[in-house]
């Protein structure tokens, strides 16, 4: 094999691996980046030149090979410069989000507090016309030039009841979903050491407001001040009332009771899935392209032996 | 390179940052969500079990002034348009006690759904109570409405579709 050769198949293989990844790592900000399609734009130079110098030599099988990896990277090339960035859609549980652009509508399973422990709800994703997709945390689903996945974002289920044992009603008069009893933590707070999420919820029954930064159990053992219980997340917890004045601070481990500001306050700690939507070339780019270079690679190869001159037979004695 | 974008520009991946916003006014025209609940008197209730009748479904909480406000003149459309409009109250996250001690003591009759994890809150995306959805007799949200009503906006809402037949 000539270094020609062999740095065009190389190439060619750079860009099959290059735009492959795409669908097989997907959602990696390294694919909107320059230096991916720098890559990928050297490999695809380099593959287009072998096509060149492969016809000009006769070699079609060749070229037909060479054409197959010049697809898929230019479809990778493509969906990494022109599609859009990944992002995540956030919804309550609950709920239904529309996604124009996806022509659907994103339904967000109903989430107790023992659910938000589990961690476990899926997202569906129904389209008129079309059967609905389910998108479950055991992987990713390709729809067109898009693949769909789960991102397991931190979430609280709040109960909260009374000095006389009355359920509260909980808000978040800072979200967009006002009546919820699920946090979803879509700030972040940087508190000494720490970049924790961070939300915020009220009781107006009893006219308090509740701030709630959320501790991984790694968090809570990287504490100065030691903490009992390190086996589960826990949120700090600082109430206040109407007026803005501080009534309390305390630390609430999931599932356990905790008293502050005059309020009895449970927070179920887990995880609650955002909709990952990511831009992939499209399937049929790279399984057009597969097929192409394996039919010039067989073309090439059946030729090469025919042309391969025959051993001459020795005369017999 | 050209080749790149020439074929980008073929391309047409949704841009997913395009997400609409919320809010109960958004929902006119979908299914409408339901939950089943206990009622203040302790039966099971749900929206999906009045199908076939317009509902007036009403969000509110004992500690929301405008909830109380509206809270008689919910009554007064209730016993209006008895036979033709079925008033369910969803009281948001709240005792069962405390919704049926309150409406008991202003004379509510309508039925009234205790949803003490705020799922029709969540799913008619209320932005503040209270929060009034109408839904017509095939189960379809016909208006959100954010905000107390009078009597002649109730009268108003129901209007289209209690002609429809």
């Amino acid at each position: 094999m000539s270094g020609r050769v062999a740095a065009g198949a190389a190439a060619a293989c750079a860009a099959f691996a290059l735009a492959l990844a795409q669908d097989v790592l997907p959602g990696a900000a390294f694919y909107h980046g320059w230096q991916y399609a720098l890559l990928l734009a050297a490999a695809l130079a380099v593959v287009a030149a072998s096509i060149v110098s492969d016809l000009r030599a006769g070699n079609r099988w060749a070229a037909l090979a060479f054409a197959g990896a010049l697809l898929a990277g230019v479809a990778g090339l493509g969906s990494g410069l022109l599609g859009p960035d990944t992002a995540a859609v956030i919804g309550t549980p609950g709920t239904v989000a529309p996604i124009p652009a996806l022509g659907a509508a994103a339904f967000f399973g109903a989430a107790d507090a023992p659910a938000i422990a589990r961690g476990d709800a899926s997202i569906v994703l129904r389209r008129p016309g079309k059967p609905a997709l389910e998108v479950t945390r055991s992987g990713h689903v390709l729809d067109g030039e898009s693949i769909l996945g789960l991102d397991a974002r931190p979430a609280a289920f709040i109960d909260a009841w009374d000095d006389h044992g009355a359920h509260l009603t909980i808000t978040q008069p800072s979200n967009a979903s006002f009546l919820s009893p699920v946090l979803l933590f879509r700030q972040r707070q940087k508190i000494g050491q720490f970049d924790v999420p961070f939300d915020i919820f009220g009781t107006p029954g009893r006219a308090r407001i509740f701030h709630a930064l959320f501790f991984t159990p790694r968090d809570l053992a990287n504490f100065r001040h030691a903490v009992a219980d390190t086996s589960r997340p826990a949120l700090i917890l600082t109430a206040s009332d109407d007026s803005g004045k501080p009534l309390g601070i305390a630390l609430a481990p999931s599932g356990q009771l905790v008293e502050l500001g005059g309020v009895r306050v449970r927070a179920t700690l887990g995880t609650f899935p955002a909709l990952t939507i990511a831009s992939v070339p499209p399937l049929w780019t790279l399984a057009g392209g597969l097929a192409l270079a394996v039919l010039g690679l067989a073309g090439h190869a059946l030729s090469a032996r025919r042309r391969t001159p025959r051993a001459i037979q020795p005369a017999g004695i | 390179m050209s080749l790149a974008l020439l074929a980008g520009g073929c391309y047409s991946a949704p841009d997913p940052a395009a997400v609409a916003a919320g809010g109960p006014a958004t929902l006119a025209g979908a299914p409408a969500q339901s939950f089943d609940l206990q009622r203040t008197d302790g039966e099971v209730d749900s929206l999906a079990r009045h199908r076939g009748s317009v509902v007036l479904l009403n969000l509110w909480a004992t500690w929301c002034p405008p909830c109380r406000e509206e809270l008689p003149v919910l009554e007064q459309f209730a016993r209006a348009y008895a036979g033709r409009v079925v008033v369910l109250g969803v009281d948001q996250g709240e005792s069962a006690s405390v919704a049926r001690d309150f409406a008991r003591a202003r004379g509510v009759t309508y039925p009234m759904l205790v949803d003490l994890n705020e799922q029709y809150g969540r799913a008619y995306q209320g932005l503040g109570l209270p929060t009034t959805v109408i839904v017509d007799r095939d189960g379809h949200v016909v208006r959100g409405i954010d905000g107390a009503l009078t009597l002649a906006q109730m009268r108003a809402a129901v209007a289209p579709v209690l002609a429809k037949r």
